[in-house]
């Protein structure tokens, strides 16, 4: 069985600040990481690896020069190979076109069988790339997908996250996974000795003419949308504070207020 | 121009090592206020992370990673553990456990080097005595052939991990006289098991800093161990343990560099926030000095210190001498300890009458890194090596 799994570098947001004047990301000298859904993503498949039998896992990633890290981190976790594609051509890619780059690569390294991706970046916040990518390649996807069971036959269980619990799905290759942690998750730090090993694993790297495919549907010119800025929206409104020792005082006094703003409707 | 970069292998560690600081150690370091034993959990944590005796032969459960490698974890453990006991545990194990791998016998090093890098057994350094530091050559401690044993008569004392051994296992390297008329070249250099050796009696003090670790001594009486224990040949023990110390000198550098760089950070944080005279203290030149002075020199440390374990790698390819190591090792450790505590002492008094709180987490990086102008070589030898190297063993001072 074939899986492939779908990284990004992120910058870790955790250490992102906020210039106070033009409310913009301040970026520079903020480390990359990957991102957290991913690194959930790739736990996942290698965790089914170790599980079946005949499993490989091969990670990908778009992005430049700099994003070769995070995949040697992802094969530091156990995945078996991995292919960087990287080219200028693909600059400024949305979501589109970066679901459709990765749909070429996905379909130059051949038979698959499960696709795995973060539910999102915490970067851009999205998450159009996971369903966008299952377009492209013509086939299923379930998202917010926190647990995956599989048996020796290939049927997949899976455990999907909505607001009032869980649905309980079963499917069947070929499927893309888009995968949410749980809160509990607690993403694994490899040691030297599994870094050691990442080394030596298989290493590609791709360029637009090695991918083939449509080169207006790359880049900035295969997108249909651009981030023109990114700002955090200045503080509206008035906080208000409600200071009450009883508990049921304070609860009147907080549906009174939200009754007056019409939040809430008398019956 | 020489290219100064890390490898991508060394680059993935530091930063899964950051990671597992943040999640393994750091809420770990709240516990260990005053506890002067190293806990099991901690020393478990580092075993399963394959810190403990990455500089081993694999061959006997290492990773036999390089020394700069080591020298990163040990940066980052200071950065996590400014009170420096973890980043001691590791710095001591690493560099005795890789002077037992490179001098043990083969059934030393099966029986010790496995179990230390589990975290089963803990490997110490025992040199000093009560009125013995630098001074190895006027130590007391005696070691004698008897059949295939040997016998030894003395005591240790101001020794790191004692306790730890005493409880959990394990033992320390210890130097000891055989032939006294040789002076230095009449030492042996062995690993004496603690934990259950008839003979031995532990004592212990209580350090101003580095409370999750153990200092103590032990009394050692007509205590027999098996000759596979001793390291190398007889009467050479001395050379021998420099390699080790050299080794723990440039570990030392770093640890000093992490504590220290942390306490910069935690600095620079308060002084863009604190105010005084209506504006943030930051802001003002008595403070912006005393902040570029201590960033560069912690930097400018940094580099001798990575430069003097990537020169004792070469070393080990065969490719630097003894003697180049030496300086380099020494260079760095000379104002390790020294310009690290100053950078903290500055931190400390930005804070105010804060920073001379218990509650100031930067006096606990201070006390840790005040032991390191004594531990492993004081920073007056440091400074005679230096000066022997400049010029030339004939003026070798105390000869």
């Amino acid at each position: 069985m074939k899986i492939i799994a779908c990284i990004k570098q992120v910058p870790d947001t955790t250490e992102v600040k906020v210039d106070p004047k033009t409310h913009t990301l301040i970026r520079d000298g903020v480390p990359s990481i990957l991102n957290p859904y991913d690194h959930f993503a790739v736990e996942e498949s290698v965790r089914i690896k170790d599980q079946i039998a005949e499993v490989s896992v091969t990670v990908i990633t778009m992005g430049p020069e700099q994003a070769r890290s995070a995949l040697m981190r992802c094969l530091a976790l156990g995945a078996d190979d991995a292919v960087l594609i990287s080219d200028k051509k693909f600059a400024g890619s949305d979501t589109w076109a970066t679901a459709y780059t990765l749909s070429l690569a996905i379909k130059k390294i051949g038979k698959f069988d499960i696709v795995f991706c973060g539910q999102q970046a915490i970067d851009g916040d999205t998450a159009q790339v996971g369903p966008e990518l299952a377009q492209q390649l013509g086939i299923p996807q379930i998202t917010y997908v926190e647990k995956v069971e599989i048996d020796e036959k290939l049927k997949l269980t899976i455990h999907k996250q909505t607001e009032e619990g869980y649905q309980i799905l079963e499917t069947k290759p070929p499927v893309l996974l888009a995968l949410l942690p749980p809160t509990s998750f607690q993403p694994e730090h490899p040691p030297m000795s599994s870094i050691l090993k990442a080394k030596k694993k298989p290493f590609k790297v791709w360029d637009a003419k090695t991918l083939g495919g449509d080169e207006s549907k790359f880049g900035l010119d295969g997108s249909y949308t651009q981030v023109i800025k990114t700002y955090t929206p200045p503080t509206r409104g008035e906080c208000e504070f409600i200071e009450k020792d009883d508990i049921k005082q304070a609860a009147k006094k907080l549906s009174e207020i939200l009754l007056k703003h019409e939040a809430l409707i008398k019956r | 121009m020489v290219d100064y970069r890390f490898s991508e292998e060394q680059e993935l560690f530091r930063e899964s090592m950051k990671e597992f600081c943040k999640s393994e150690i750091v809420p770990k370091t709240e516990k260990l206020a005053n506890v002067r034993r190293m806990p099991e959990e901690i020393i478990k944590a580092l075993a399963k992370f394959e810190l403990l005796g990455m500089v081993i032969d694999p061959e006997y459960g290492g990773l036999g990673t390089d020394v700069v490698t080591a020298g990163i974890a040990a940066e980052e453990l200071a950065r996590a553990d400014p009170s420096c006991a973890i980043p001691v545990l590791f710095l001591v194990g690493t560099s005795w456990g890789h002077t037992i791998d490179k001098y043990g016998t083969e059934e030393a090093k099966k029986e010790i080097l496995p179990k230390a890098i589990k975290g089963e057994q803990i490997i110490g350094i025992a040199t000093t005595e009560s009125d013995i530091g630098s001074d190895l050559g006027s130590m007391k401690t005696k070691i004698s052939k008897k059949g295939n044993k040997y016998v030894i008569n003395g005591e240790k004392m101001y020794i790191s991990g004692v306790a730890e051994a005493m409880e959990y296992g394990g033992g320390h390297v210890t130097l000891a006289k055989m032939t006294p008329e040789k002076g230095t070249r009449g030492m042996c250099l062995f690993y004496l098991p603690l934990k259950g050796t008839k003979g031995i009696t532990p004592t212990y003090v209580e350090d101003i800093g580095r409370e999750a670790i153990s200092c103590g001594g032990f009394d050692i009486k007509n205590v027999e161990i098996s000759n596979h224990y001793l390291l190398g040949e007889e009467n050479k023990g001395f050379y021998y343990v420099h390699e080790g110390y050299e080794l723990a000198r440039g570990l030392i550098a770093l640890v000093c560099v992490g504590a220290a760089s942390k306490a910069l950070e935690n600095g620079i944080a308060y002084i863009k926030e604190r105010k005084a005279f209506g504006r943030h203290i930051g802001k003002y030149e008595g403070i912006q000095f005393k902040l570029a002075e201590n960033y560069v020199r912690i930097q400018a440390l940094r580099e001798l210190a990575y430069k003097a374990l990537w020169t004792y790698d070469q070393e080990i390819q065969g490719k630097a001498s003894r003697f180049e190591v030496s300086m380099a090792i020494a260079m760095a450790k000379s104002v390790a300890s020294i310009w690290a505590c100053e950078a903290i002492n500055d931190v400390m008094q930005w804070q105010g009458a804060f920073g001379y709180t218990k509650e100031c987490e930067d006096q606990k990086a201070w006390r840790g890194v005040r032991s390191f102008t004594l531990a492993e070589g004081s920073t007056e030898i440091m400074k005679l090596i230096i000066a022997r190297e400049l010029l030339g063993k004939e003026f070798l001072a105390y000869r």
